[in-house]
């Protein structure tokens, strides 16, 4: 072996940005692959799917894509996968030793926080392509472009978790979300699925509108465009040279926090949440719910910390962290209490995720107070996305074509229809509600007591009075699964069957148990990864 | 500080004085009564056919967006080479990778039948 | 004392044998694996049968299940002798096993360094337990075999069962209190699952609901208490705890919440200087409590019990089991566990045998007129759960767990011969209501001869008859009561002594429920098995209300009618329908053991007898707590009264119920009822506590959900959407194009978000954080750091500015003499040119000998706290 090739900067710069490239690469092949791929022919596709004679009308070709939604969820799981194993391996060398990426900050910052988030946003996106395969061929939506998109969306992700400027950070978040719209979207046929992309669109580009404004005051005012060097100029501003900027700076601060909060689905910018979550196809839902709100975290937590690190901003008089911290219990409150009067899983799923959402911010306001504060977000996103895309994932297994399960009603006795997807939907969920031994817990455990910590008895309080709230709704399932019967005549979902699913859910249990039971590992990458660590 | 902003003002006030002077001397200078061919749109004195709120196909919108969107690639291309020498074989290989994935994507909205009119 | 007989004694060798020699190899004491064995038993029947269940058949799942629970047993004995022998005296036995190191709290903070590992101990105490658990689960697995026999869901019954024991063992060997949580939570599910295993039956998933949602409020308590362990004690597992526990001496303030109550400023000066006045109690009491509450929970205490009651709806071996057995005195047993932590709260251990004492008291009051005889030995449970609380509390702790034993044995008893019962009754009637009813039995004992004998022994026990098991710890618990109270710390402040009153009250409480006691349950005993069988005319009712419903006398149970079909035999004069008969020899087998130990258990303990082998077992784990509980003076004096009392209790609470129920045939009863009709309808519909709870507490959350609900239908839906829709229809017709559906709103939504944002960092704050030393005089004021502010003071309270200009000064430092009061005023301006002016009061009081000096009522400080930490952002 070479180790002077090994060594040399370009090698180790291709090494560095391994996981966002083989996105990018893998991205476009999959393109490729699909523009270029044998077309199918639809009553075939039929015939396929209910394993009778083929029966409708000649067929015709369909789109070139078709069909073939499964082996391009493979392709894109494995590309997704080997985002995150890359990683993992760049993890292990450690992203500090890897100096040749200096050369793209500070628009990309390989830096520990960084390749945590990869890991987790392609991990999240492995799963969801792997729902994907199951999933889409199943309810007849096939759209090849699926695929691709969602690696794209990942990458964006990847690439707004590493971003250290304004520039690149507006980029990486278009990038994400032009590519969920779509994806939300993909059920063209679908009135309620466009209704959802329309709306989110529209809000999605108030909400960067706003951001960018923020941006561009920043600049204005500081006249820099990376985050460190406007952080240090903001450190800096006193006496006259703070007396004009000082407005400017702070609605900026408003105007970004708005932005990322629409992103991250908090209240009162979730308003889109449940229509567009409800109105996705499940796969996007899940993707939607992890990786997309991992990513806004990711950019939040680096934007409000490197950015606005100053005392002055920090404060608890007078700076954010109060902002956040009414986020956090406005979105824990109205959307447990929503979520507990919703009739629809999915979209009390939805609801869900708007409450995770407010745990996270709980996290994020301790940041201003406590060292392990950043540690416990990132612990919580990671337990978050495998329990989150486990229960969207148990929830696709449960229904089949023209037969989804949606309601509560669904679902009874589906316990006994399909004991394992109903054990692995409990176990999802139970981690969801945070009892152990489950990754949630140890995700709830590490964010209040970080708040402890930072002496935020009141949030923590807040929260967990939250939690108990929200065992309520996520129980309220296993009751129907395991309690219930479904009334003589009422339509009930059959389980599908799906290797890709069944897959998806296996790693996403391995992910659950293995954190919940030996935690440890993870939360040490975790406190390794903080920004300023 | 006002002072840098001073050409953008004046450039304002231009437009806005041609602008305006435009529209002032056609009323003033104008031929005031308006024969009936001139009255009506774009004084070709074609008759319109249809409401105004005709609907296109989709496919204007589908082929004005592609070329938007590769328009866009090009203004990226034309910094760049401005710059070819000084960025060096690192900013070629650069803009090569773009270009490639621009080639991806021009291939792909073929392949998938953009560019046809007809299907 | 030296003439106690331990049998322990006896089993243990002066030289140990080759055998024992070979287990202490095998299993060494800080890596005994068979924690780990008795543990896996369980559970890999649970699995095998859960996962397998339904293809393996009914024989074969009662050999797994029943040799899981069985060989569980035997290497529970196992362990039992080992710690019986390996003990030297008076210490402490530990056998300890770790699975493996779950996680450590190891990021950074205070309480670095706890290790939470996944593991378990064995000491006296859970050794007793596991013999329980594992013994009498033997015999109900057995009991169920049969029970259970013609059930579609057989395997997932014994599933659920397998789980359970699996659960109850991981709380009762668990070595901290997370592990112990997992398995009450365990238990707690389990539970839940059994309740509403026939959950085709809305009642039971209700109940089933009702026992989960009552638990969830004790979980709460536990996990409260835990936090609070974690934070004063620095550690959860049982060594840990108890070799820190004087930590929980700590005072905590509980009030004021910050430095003083914003209303006391609007009030009167004296009454605001009483509402300010700080208010501590310790550690160790705000821990006691909440562990309490979480007891409370699992063991069915006021006011958490109502769920007992109704989770008699799921199979009668689980009411013998879980809701009588095991599960609900694991609040007992987590007491005992922690009778350290208790004991250094005079406070918390009275309130416990308080709510123990009303508790045994109102739960018989509500027995004495049920007629469904599993309602009458559910209450009859609550009844006795209090009389445990009420030994532990009084710090008797050997006497409670001691209850907690008997107990089992008789209540089990009672529980299975009432399934064996209803077994009889139901191949007759066909109804499960109506075969639990005991107006429709009477005479059993000519059936059911087995049955009746266990049931008698098991009666006796619970009664209180001289000799049997009931009767000496029950006489223990009486007798504790009244002679013995928990004495205070060496804390002075807020601490708490114990009333004189307070023995009287407890013993009053105990006393009047053995009375009731023997009351209810002579009359369960007479109804079921005595006079004549009214089983006969039930089943021409019962075909009358077939046909046409001629006989009002059941009301409302007509709707049950005959929901299997059954076609039964015809009616005519000599009709009688199958007799009831007696259970086959795997529901007696279970009876009559069972029966055994309720009558010779009380030997364990008997100190009338000075025969106390359980005592001394379990000494060493109480050894250390029970330093602090004391005997009144002149407490020999009373022992020989207070028996002949609880005898004399007996006698006139069976006499009572054998006169009116069995002489008089219930002709007294029903003219007392008719005579205080609303009371009687009162304790028939159990003080209609239920009803309260379902008014208040479900009532305010419910309406608290319908208000969210209604604020998004009405507020967002409805003005904020017409608000909007109005200004943007003024303000042009380019969005029209947008308005379908109600995105609008949603954008409104935001806009009023970004609002508020906006308006929180556009409005100045005069936050600050205060501090203040009496002892020298020197008091600090620093105001929060906010961007772009200018600050000016006036330190000298002269009501002048310092300087007219804002500055950047931030921080003021000043001292005063012993009694003096200035008033420092803050003015803020922020970067919006907005102004906030605030007042600061301080004044220093005279030295105060108490310690814990009154804190400088600052007004307008509410917030100081949190502007302190604003100080500082640490990354």
């Amino acid at each position: 072996m070479d180790t002077s090739l090994m060594s040399s900067p370009g090698v180790m710069m291709l090494f560095g940005l391994s996981p966002i490239l083989a996105l990018g690469l893998g991205g476009l092949l999959l393109m490729l692959a699909e523009a270029f791929g044998r077309p199918v022919v639809a009553h075939a596709l039929e015939a396929q799917a209910i394993g009778a004679q083929p029966a409708g009308p000649e067929g015709q070709i369909v789109d070139a894509g078709a069909g073939r939604a499964a082996e391009l969820a493979l392709g894109a799981a494995v590309i997704l996968f080997a985002g995150a194993i890359f990683s993992v391996a760049l993890w292990l060398v450690g992203p500090e030793n890897v100096t040749a990426t200096e050369r793209v900050a500070p628009y990309l910052l390989i830096d520990r926080f960084s390749v945590f988030f990869s890991f987790v946003v392609c991990l999240g996106g492995g799963i969801a392509a792997l729902l994907a395969g199951g999933y889409l061929p199943e309810h007849r939506i096939e759209r090849g472009e699926f695929f691709p998109l969602l690696v794209f969306c990942t990458l964006g992700a990847q690439a707004l978790a590493a971003a250290g400027d304004l520039l690149s950070l507006f980029v990486a978040l278009e990038t994400m979300s032009l590519g969920v719209y779509c994806l939300v979207g993909l059920r063209r046929t679908s009135v309620r699925a466009s209704e959802a992309a329309l709306k989110y669109f529209l809000l999605g580009s108030f909400a960067a509108a706003l951001m960018l404004f923020g941006a561009a005051l920043l600049y204005g005012a500081t006249g820099r465009t990376d985050l460190a060097g406007i952080g240090e100029a903001i450190a800096g501003l006193s006496g006259d040279g703070l007396e004009g900027r000082a407005a400017q700076i702070l609605i900026a601060l408003a105007l970004l926090i708005v932005g990322l909060a629409f992103k991250v689905g908090a209240v009162p910018f979730h308003m889109w949440t449940p229509d567009a979550y409800e109105g996705a196809p499940t796969p996007t839902t899940g993707f939607m719910a992890v990786a997309v709100k991992t990513a806004a975290v990711a950019v939040l937590l680096r934007v409000l910390l490197v950015v606005f690190a100053d005392e002055r901003l920090g404060s608890w008089g007078t700076g954010w962290p109060p902002v956040l911290a009414t986020i956090a219990v406005l979105s824990m409150f109205i959307a447990n209490f929503i979520a507990g009067r919703q009739e629809s899983v999915k979209r009390m799923l939805a609801y869900s995720s708007i409450a995770h959402a407010g745990y996270v911010f709980i996290g994020v306001v301790a940041t201003s107070r406590s060292v392990d504060a950043q540690a416990s977000v990132l612990f919580y996103l990671l337990t978050y996305t495998v329990s989150t895309l486990g229960a969207f994932g148990a929830l696709i297994l449960a229904g089949r074509y023209r037969a989804e399960a949606v309601s509560y009603e669904d679902l009874a006795g589906f316990g006994r229809r399909h004991p394992a997807a109903a054990l692995a939907f409990s176990f999802f969920l139970i981690s969801l509600a945070g009892v152990p031994p489950t990754a949630g817990f140890f995700g709830k455990l590490y964010v209040f007591k970080a708040a402890i910590q930072g002496e935020l008895y009141w949030l923590v309080v807040l929260g967990l009075i939250n939690s108990v709230i929200g065992a309520y709704y996520y129980l309220k399932v296993l009751v129907f699964m395991y309690m219930r019967e479904p009334k003589p005549g009422a339509p009930f979902a059959t389980p599908m069957r799906s290797g890709y699913v069944a897959t998806a859910l296996v790693i996403a249990a391995c992910f659950v148990l293995g954190l919940g039971i030996l935690p440890d590992t993870a939360l040490e990458a975790a406190v390794a990864a903080v920004l300023g660590g | 500080m006002l002072e840098t902003y001073l050409p953008l003002f004046l450039l304002f006030v231009v437009a806005l004085v041609i602008g305006g002077a435009m529209f002032t001397l056609g009323h003033f200078v104008g031929r005031k009564p308006l024969g009936p061919e001139q009255a009506m749109p774009y004084e070709c004195g074609n008759d319109t056919r249809g409401g105004r709120d005709v609907k296109l196909t989709v496919k204007f919108y589908l082929t004005a967006i592609l070329f938007v969107v590769f328009d866009i690639e090009v203004v990226f291309i034309y910094p760049w080479a401005t710059l070819f020498k000084s960025l060096g074989w690192v900013g070629f290989a650069t803009m090569s990778a773009f270009i490639v994935a621009l080639g991806v994507a021009l291939v792909y909205v073929w392949r998938k039948g953009a560019l046809e009119w007809e299907s | 004392m030296q003439l106690s007989t331990s049998f322990l004694a006896q089993v243990t060798p002066v030289e140990p044998s080759p055998v024992q020699a070979a287990l202490t190899q095998l299993f060494p004491a800080d890596n005994f694996v068979l924690l780990g064995v008795i543990l896996a038993l369980p559970l890999i029947g649970a699995f095998v049968n859960g996962v397998f269940g339904k293809r393996l058949g009914r024989e074969a799942v009662t050999l797994m299940a029943l040799s899981a629970v069985g060989l569980s047993f035997v290497a529970s004995l196992v362990a039992f002798f080992m710690v019986s022998s390996a003990r030297v005296g008076d210490e402490l036995v530990r056998f300890q096993w770790t699975a493996w190191e779950w996680f450590r709290l190891s990021t950074a903070g205070d309480f670095s360094q706890t290790p939470l590992n996944v593991a378990f101990s064995l000491d006296a105490l859970s050794a007793v337990m596991i013999l329980v658990i594992t013994g009498i689960g033997s015999l109900i697995h057995l009991y169920s075999s049969k029970y259970m026999e013609e059930d579609p869901g057989y395997y997932r019954f014994f599933t659920y069962l397998n789980l359970f024991i699996f659960s109850m063992l991981v709380l009762v060997l668990g070595d901290s209190l997370p592990i112990l949580f997992v398995g009450w939570e365990g238990v707690g599910l389990c539970s839940y699952l059994l309740i509403g295993f026939w959950f085709d039956k809305s009642e039971n998933a209700s109940a089933g609901k009702k026992a989960f949602i009552t638990n969830r409020i004790g979980d709460f308590g536990l996990l409260v208490a835990m936090g609070l362990l974690l934070y004063f004690v620095g550690a959860l597992d049982w060594s840990g705890i108890e070799s820190n526990k004087e930590a929980l001496l700590a005072p905590v303030k509980l009030w004021p919440i910050g430095n003083e109550v914003p209303l006391a400023r609007i009030l009167p000066e004296d009454a605001g200087k009483w509402l300010n006045q700080p208010r501590y109690v310790s550690g160790a009491t705000l821990v006691g409590l909440f562990l309490f509450l979480g007891c409370a929970g699992k063991s069915a205490q006021i006011p958490l019990y109502v769920w007992l009651p109704d989770a008699m709806a799921g199979p009668t071996p689980v009411s013998a089991l879980i809701h009588a057995a095991t599960m609900v005195t694991a609040g007992v047993y987590l007491m005992c566990r922690m009778a350290g932590v208790f004991v250094l709260s005079p406070t918390a251990m009275f309130v416990v045998a308080l709510v123990g004492g009303f508790t045994a008291l109102f739960a018989a009051t509500i027995a004495l007129v049920q007629n469904d005889i599993k309602k009458v030995l559910a209450y009859s449970t609550v009844s006795q759960l209090g009389y445990m609380f009420l030994g532990v509390g009084v710090g008797a702790f050997v006497a409670g767990f001691f209850h907690v034993l008997t107990h089992a044995f008789f209540k089990a008893c009672l529980f299975l011969g009432a399934g064996s019962v209803i077994h009889a009754m139901h191949a007759r009637i066909h109804d499960t209501d109506q075969s639990q009813d005991m107006r429709y039995m009477g005479g059993l004992r000519k059936f059911m001869p087995v049955t009746f004998l266990t049931f008698a022994a098991a009666w006796a026990a619970i009664v209180g008859f001289p000799l049997t098991s009931g009767f000496f710890s029950k006489d223990e618990i009486l007798l504790k009561a009244n002679t013995s109270f928990v004495a205070g710390t060496s804390v002075a402040q807020g601490d708490f002594t114990w009333p004189a009153w307070g023995h009287w009250v407890l013993w009053g409480l105990g006393a009047a429920a053995a009375i009731l006691t023997a009351f209810y349950m002579t009359r369960l005993f007479i109804g079921i098995f005595f006079g004549e069988f009214r089983g006969w005319t039930i089943v021409r009712g019962y075909q009358a209300a077939v046909h046409g419903h001629a006989d009002a006398g059941h009301g409302g149970h007509d709707d049950h009618a005959d929901e299997h079909g059954h076609a039964h035999e015809q009616p005519g004069p000599d009709m009688q329908g199958p007799t009831p008969h007696e259970s086959p020899w795997q529901m007696t087998l279970p009876l009559v053991v069972l029966g055994i130990l309720s009558l010779a258990g009380g030997f364990l303990s008997a100190h009338l007898f000075h025969v106390h082998p359980l005592d001394d077992f379990l000494g060493p784990v109480f050894g250390d707590a029970v330093q602090r509980v004391k005997l009144i003076k002149g407490h020999e004096t009373r022992t020989i009264p207070l028996v002949a009392f609880a005898v004399v209790a007996f006698l006139v609470g069976s006499l009572v119920a054998y006169w009116i129920y069995l002489q008089a045939k219930g002709e007294p009863a029903r003219k007392l009822a008719a005579q205080f009709p609303r009371l009687h309808s009162l304790l028939i519909d159990k003080w209609r506590v239920d009803e309260l709870y379902e008014e208040t507490i479900i009532g305010a959350v419910d309406s608290l959900a319908d208000m969210c609900v209604w604020f998004d239908k009405w507020v967002v839906d409805g003005i904020l959407a017409r608000l909007t829709t109005a200004i943007i229809s003024l303000s042009g017709t380019a969005l029209r194009q947008l308005q379908t559906g109600r995105l609008q709103t949603y954008a409104a939504a935001m806009v009023v978000g970004l609002a508020g944002v906006g308006w929180f960092l556009l409005t100045p704050r005069a936050a600050a954080h205060t501090s203040a030393d009496h002892s020298s005089g020197r008091y600090e004021i620093t105001a929060a750091p906010g961007f772009g502010y200018g600050y000016r003071w006036d330190s000298d309270g002269d009501g002048q500015w310092d300087a007219e200009d804002f500055g950047e000064q931030r921080t003021i430092a000043f001292s005063l003499q012993t009694e003096e009061t200035r008033t420092i005023r803050l003015e803020v301006r922020n970067a919006f040119g907005r102004t906030a002016e605030r007042e600061f009061t301080f004044s220093r009081p005279k030295p105060d000998k108490s310690g814990y000096v009154a804190a400088a009522t600052g007004v307008g400080a509410e917030n100081l706290k949190n502007a302190h930490e604003g100080v500082g952002m640490k990354q």
